[in-house]
């Protein structure tokens, strides 16, 4: 029961942050002689063509990375599930890049893709392209490859560890059971292991989708500077010297906030509907 | 129809072995029962038989054909697990449905089939539930739906009853004597509950220690145990130490018929209910203790030792009787059942 007291301060935490953050994007920051309360910089986030596309662009890089992650992550946890050969080494070798720092990884991205990297040389080397301008832009481009590459990089390795461990869990009775009936290994994984880890999946995709979607340094130091994402938004509006971009910033993180919230809200919903099918089994 | 044969065979897991040079034939449309306590390998022996574990040597007859290299999936021997084992995210009708749908059968076929045997099955209005809004005689009947639905060769039940309170499980047991001979599907059930075994099936083999002891009718297993181990497992009995010469065992009870045996020391076997208490024919003895149980009434008797009778010592024997008007202290009379007693080694 340990749990209360800990919803209790995390709750404060973020009720607190929230508050502010929705205080002050209401306009009201008595500090700057700023006390007239309005929406009007709702209004103008709102409104603003480079919000829309940075919103846009966010949910681009949030969904896609996520949802690579978890195919991938899923694809290749059966992989390793079917050649039996995931031991404690393995498991430990996935751990690395779960831990590593975000920086270290796009330091290291950064080596190896940008075009004058490591991969942009050896294709050189090999006559593949004539300079290193020829090498297509994965840093700083426009798509987002680079930040997609990280978050790949960081959570490919946490999608297979939950999907492994859950798997393990599920009673292996019920591959049996299918296997009896009749099944063939890939009904047996369309039917029964994929449903059952559902749940799972939906996690790891949720986790995945919110630090894509809420991430800083990662799109910041990486991505296109034509294209940010919404985190890079408020930050460059916080530290604007413009007195009235503050309210802004406040306003773009509390919408930010609220995207989240509803996430929360829809995993919750769809998680409710699964453990009514009976599926808790397999929830972590 | 199709018959079912093991052959020698043997498997162990690391430095356990536990089935132990096991043969057994079942006959087309026979229901056959396996008997053994708790941990002596019944599971194991249905998973080889289904293909579900492979044995270390041996085979595995499935209608005349050797199958030790058709996959689980082909063999068409259907296990029901001993906890159902229903798949948790699909509905009653979903989880019969399971394994008419991978065999790519036509969807108005299958419809057909899953109702016919939801009907049998007198599940019919929980076609849409998910297992956990299942009561255990509910889940038991949905896992034999969803076997038998498949028409299979050989039906494997692993102690599909001991997981159902008393009541139940005497009606689940008649459900599925009755399907059995109506479906005529070749069946094994493998149960540590002899009565089960014995109310169901036509012969029981009986393993112990991970060998087959006795595969036999229920009334020879009962009255005719090959030897101590299983005659204990079956029930309790009085065990009565004689000689055998000339094919006839003599002891304080009297001569009995020891045809199959050789000369030399043997036992006599009388079950509690193979002797009879009364006031005034057979061995006069002496009531030392009762017990009440309502329908029968269990005695211990004790017949003084007698030189003549070739008594040395005192003998102690433990009737049943329905008969619970006799006192401890009192004298009365015991004599052996017609045709009862069994001589053993
Ligand atoms: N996969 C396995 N790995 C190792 N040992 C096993 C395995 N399966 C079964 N055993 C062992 O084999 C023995 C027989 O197991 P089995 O499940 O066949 O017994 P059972 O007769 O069905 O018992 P119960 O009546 O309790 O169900 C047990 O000692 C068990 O520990
Ligand atoms: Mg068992």
């Amino acid at each position: 029961m340990l749990l209360g007291p800990f919803f209790l301060i995390m709750g404060i935490i973020f009720v607190g942050g929230l508050i502010q953050a929705l205080v002050q994007s209401l306009g009201y920051l008595p500090a700057f002689g700023m006390d007239s309360v309005s929406l009007e910089y709702y209004r103008r986030v709102l409104t603003d063509f480079r919000f829309i596309s940075s919103l846009r662009h966010t949910f681009y890089i949030a969904l896609t990375s996520s949802a690579l992650s978890v195919a991938l992550g899923v694809f290749v946890a059966f992989l390793v599930h079917k050649t039996k050969r995931s031991n404690k080494f393995s498991f430990t070798l996935l751990r690395v890049p779960i831990v590593i720092p975000h920086i270290v990884v796009i330091i290291m991205i950064f080596h190896i893709f940008f075009q004058t990297g490591i991969l942009s040389r050896f294709a050189f080397a090999i006559g593949l392209i004539e300079s290193a301008h020829d090498f297509p832009l994965l840093i700083f481009d426009r798509g987002g490859v680079g930040v997609i590459i990280v978050y790949l990089y960081k959570q490919i390795p946490f999608v297979m560890l939950m999907v492994i461990s859950i798997s393990r869990n599920i009673d292996s009775k019920y591959f049996q059971v299918a296997e009896n009936l009749g099944a063939s290994p890939f009904q047996i994984m369309t039917r029964i292991t994929l449903p059952l880890l559902a749940p799972t999946i939906l996690s790891a995709f949720l986790f995945c989708f919110a630090f894509g979607f809420g991430a800083f340094e990662v799109p910041f130091l990486l991505g296109s500077p034509a294209r940010q994402t919404l985190p890079i938004l408020a930050f460059i509006e916080y530290t604007s010297p413009v007195l009235d971009d503050r309210p802004a910033a406040m306003a773009i993180n509390v919408i930010i906030s609220v995207i989240s919230l509803i996430m929360i809200w829809v995993y919750a919903k769809v998680l409710s509907i699964l453990t009514k099918r009976g599926m808790e089994g397999a929830i972590v | 129809m199709t018959s079912m044969h093991v052959e020698n065979v043997n498997k162990s897991f690391g430095n356990n072995h536990v089935l132990k040079n096991i043969s057994l034939s079942v006959q087309s449309g026979e229901f056959v029962s396996v008997l053994g306590p708790s941990g002596c390998g019944k599971t194991t022996l249905l998973k080889l038989i289904a293909g579900l574990e492979m044995q270390d040597s041996g085979h595995v007859y499935i209608g005349g054909a050797c199958c030790d290299n058709v996959p689980a999936r082909k063999r068409g021997a259907v296990i029901v697990f001993q906890d159902f084992a229903l798949f948790p995210h699909m509905t009653v009708k979903q989880n019969i449905d399971f394994g008419l749908a991978v065999k790519k059968i036509s969807r108005s076929e299958r419809e057909r089939k899953i109702m016919a045997m939801l009907d049998v099955m007198q599940i019919s209005d929980k076609a849409e539930f998910y297992p956990r809004a299942l009561s255990g005689g509910q889940k038991q009947r949905v896992a034999l739906a969803r076997a038998c639905v498949l028409e299979p060769r050989v039906l494997l039940l692993d102690e599909p009853f001991s997981n159902l309170d008393p009541g139940l499980r005497d009606d689940m047991r008649e459900f599925v004597s009755k399907l059995q001979r109506e479906l005529g599907i070749t069946t094994i059930l493998v149960t540590h509950d002899k009565e089960e075994a014995f109310m169901l099936s036509g012969r029981v083999a009986v393993i112990i220690d991970g060998c087959l002891q006795q595969y036999d009718t229920p009334e020879n297993i009962y009255k005719k145990p090959h030897t101590v181990l299983v005659s204990d497992f079956i029930g309790e009995a009085n065990y009565i130490s004689g000689m055998i010469s000339n094919y006839h065992f003599s002891c304080a009870l009297g001569d009995f018929d020891a045809a199959e045996l050789v000369d030399g020391e043997a036992k006599l076997m009388l079950r509690y209910d193979q002797l009879i208490i009364s006031n005034s024919k057979g061995m006069p003895c002496r009531i030392i203790s009762k017990v009440y149980k309502g329908n029968v009434t269990t005695y211990r008797v004790e017949i003084e030792k007698s030189e003549t009778l070739g008594l040395p010592e005192a003998l102690t024997l433990k009737i049943n009787s329905s008969d619970s008007s006799f006192e401890p202290g009192h004298k009365a009379f015991i004599r052996v059942a017609d045709r009862a007693g069994h001589v053993l080694r």
